[in-house]
């Protein structure tokens, strides 16, 4: 697959033969059947899928939430599928970025302390992490909302504090989970259109998504069944 | 994001076994001063958006380390204060006294006609026999004791009339302010010499020097001699209570003098009518050559004297004696204080616990989003750990803080002796910021071993 590619565009995220199976007593059941995906700098992909396909599953691992049975998933140079836990933590603090389709902001910290948080936990200095996060909110357009707390947001702004908060270490892939499913159509255009524009900047982008109006916006479209591939297509 | 350094684009390729890792975990710098107080800001918060229910968690620290800080204070109190009267009293004397006995004391109420004298107490023959059979007393200095008013002039003061020995304010330690005590040949010679307390010098003679001149008592004029310092008239005998007003107006003349002026009988005026009674001596202290005999001279002079009473119309004090009982009264106060801390600390422990138990299932959630942003396991058990030490430690300071003021008001109100130790509040702040630690280890190691997974999915 890799001698497909165009030379200029490094792989980020390899993914090779990923299974996964949930033990449940004496019962097992293999949800992820073999994966194997390659995600690209500036890739824009949609994961879509009938629930029940493992989507939530492969976005786990993908996220490094959880580990695959067996497989291996490169994200950067270092294999992730059997880091210890502490590791892991580290790679998803300095590598990833998460959207939640609940936003998933912390209650109590105020718009520049969710935003620094990412930091917080990679040891940045405090100043520094101050400055990212300022000018972070600036470019989600928050800059005069810094000071307040998540719940005296719209759920269009704070949707725009998670996506800077995912951009505070500037990560490998920005992983998006229905990042849109909680909003209305005017505010989720908005969320989408800066989307495009980290496209355009060539950041990675992944979102798991059931909207096909939301997957049209994207550059490639992965769809699972039933713990497999069943396409993977790239715009022409 | 032009704003934000972009850092990506060291990696060739992916699945070559490059040892260059991209966006490495800032060289942990571990738990920084800035970290930490990161950590502690947002438990700050957590604790102060439940305040009552903060509150009411650390209620039993407060109990606790108020309850051992006010306890100890208490104990100390009493511990210095029989220090103070074993010092006044003297290590190595053991004090007599004469008791009314309770039987006489009923036949008198009982008779007719002339009211008869009571006849009871120490006698010179009692003391003789204790110095002559007993070895290691060095000394026997008897008292007696007769209230009468003082004169010089106009002015008029009630007090007691000490007729002791020349060595009476030696064994007890007692200074004189100015002048002298009487001396033997004074006393041989049943002279009209009184040595006074500070106190009735000062209201006899309010203006001049006492000295030199003459306070009248019943018809007789006395020669005051020497003056007593105002301190140390402190008597085991009474209690604190009442050693203010009975003892500091003491006053001393010669033994021979005392009894020459007023007789063997004294007079005294009760509810009843007057009352007549035969004391030969009111005290004896009686000096033992070393402190570690002091116990044991005691009990002999004890057992001398059950043989010589039919009824008990003495007592005995020995001031180690008693220092001991202290002592081990104070050991007693400070056990008990330490089990009431155990208990309510082990009860504020617990309490603590079931809160952060609480507050990790609460914050579940929270804990997912820290744990996907990137925070360890440690990081987590650190925030909570830091949030039950906070609890503890704010209920440790208010505890402290009523601890010391607890004492204030036992002394207001009942005039007891408390001392706060530095010690005390420094040792029980301690142990709350330790409850802190043992009793959050758990919920902590919880919310750290939640599947981050799972808990991104509660509500």
């Amino acid at each position: 697959m890799l001698d497909t590619l165009p030379v200029t565009r490094e792989c980020v995220a390899s993914l090779t033969d990923i299974r996964k199976t949930y033990t449940m007593g004496s019962l097992s059941v293999e949800v992820l059947h073999g994966i194997s995906l390659d995600f690209m700098r500036g890739d824009y992909v949609s994961i879509m899928g009938p629930s029940g396909c493992g989507k939530s599953t492969f976005m786990n691992i993908l996220g490094c939430l959880d580990q695959p049975t067996s497989g291996s998933y490169f994200l950067g140079a270092d294999d992730t599928s059997t880091m210890p836990d502490d590791e892991l933590s580290g790679v998803r603090g300095a590598r990833l970025g998460f959207i939640f389709q609940s936003y998933n902001l912390i209650q109590q910290l105020n718009v520049l302390e969710n935003i620094e948080m990412p930091l917080f936990y990679q040891g940045y200095p405090e100043n520094e992490s101050h400055e990212i996060a300022m000018s972070l909110a600036k470019r989600v357009g928050l800059e005069t909302r810094v000071h307040h707390k998540p719940f005296e947001l719209s759920g269009g702004q704070q949707q725009r504090v998670a996506i800077a908060r995912a951009l505070a270490v500037d990560p490998l892939i920005i992983l998006a989970d229905e990042p849109t499913g909680n909003l209305d159509s005017r505010s989720g255009a908005e969320i989408l259109d800066l989307f495009d524009e980290l496209h355009e900047q060539g950041k990675t982008l992944i979102m798991v998504t059931h909207s096909d109006e939301l997957a049209e916006r994207s550059a490639r479209w992965v769809r699972l069944r039933d713990g497999l591939v069943e396409s993977d297509e790239r715009r022409a | 994001m032009s704003d934000v350094p972009n850092t990506i684009g060291k990696v060739a390729a992916p699945i070559s076994p490059s040892v260059e890792t991209n966006k490495p975990a800032r060289p942990a710098s571990g738990f920084t001063a800035t970290r930490f107080k990161k950590i502690t800001q947002v438990g700050i918060k957590s604790i102060y958006s439940h305040g009552l229910r903060s509150l009411l968690t650390v209620l039993g620290i407060v109990i606790g380390v108020a309850a051992v800080i006010a306890m100890l204070a208490v104990s100390e109190g009493a511990s210095f204060e029989a220090q103070r009267q074993f010092r006044d009293l003297g290590a190595s004397n053991i004090l007599l006294k004469s008791v009314k006995p309770a039987e006489v004391e009923q036949s008198s109420s009982q008779g007719f006609g002339p009211p008869q004298a009571i006849i009871y107490g120490l006698t010179f023959s009692d003391i003789t026999t204790i110095r002559d059979s007993i070895p290691g007393i060095n000394n026997v200095i008897p008292s007696r004791i007769v209230k009468k008013n003082l004169w010089n002039g106009g002015y008029q003061v009630s007090s007691d009339v000490v007729g002791t020995a020349v060595d009476y304010p030696i064994s007890r330690n007692y200074n004189l302010r100015a002048g002298r005590f009487f001396s033997e040949s004074e006393v041989r010679e049943h002279a009209n010499v009184i040595v006074l307390s500070d106190e009735v010098a000062r209201s006899l003679f309010p203006i001049d020097n006492p000295l030199g001149q003459s306070v009248r008592i019943d018809s007789d004029y006395y020669n005051i001699v020497g003056i007593m310092e105002a301190e140390g008239y402190s008597n085991l005998g009474q209690n604190q209570a009442g050693s203010s007003n009975a003892a500091p107006s003491r006053v001393f003349i010669p033994f021979t003098s005392s009894k020459s002026r007023f007789g063997e009988t004294t007079t005294r005026q009760t509810a009843g009518g007057t009352e007549s009674e035969t004391v030969e001596l009111h005290e004896a202290i009686i000096q033992v050559d070393s402190q570690e005999l002091v116990i044991q001279v005691g009990e002999v002079i004890d057992s001398i004297l059950a043989r010589r009473h039919k009824d008990i119309d003495y007592a005995i004090e020995v001031p180690l004696a008693l220092l001991r009982q202290a002592e081990e009264s104070a050991l007693r106060d400070q056990i008990v204080a330490g089990a009431i801390a155990g208990i309510s600390l082990l009860v504020g422990g617990i309490g603590i616990m079931n809160i952060m138990l609480a507050s990790v299932t609460e914050r579940t959630r929270e804990i997912g989003i820290r744990r996907a942003l990137g925070a360890k396991k440690r990081d987590i058990i650190l925030q909570f750990l830091i949030e039950a030490v906070i609890l503890s430690g704010v209920g440790g300071l208010i505890g402290v803080v009523l601890g010391i003021i607890i004492p204030f008001v036992i002394s207001a109100i009942w005039g007891m002796t408390t001392i706060v130790t530095p010690l005390a509040p420094m040792l029980a702040f301690t142990i709350s910021g330790v409850i802190g630690v043992v009793f959050g280890i758990y919920p902590s190691m919880r919310a750290a071993d939640m599947d981050p997974v799972e808990a991104l999915r509660h509500e």
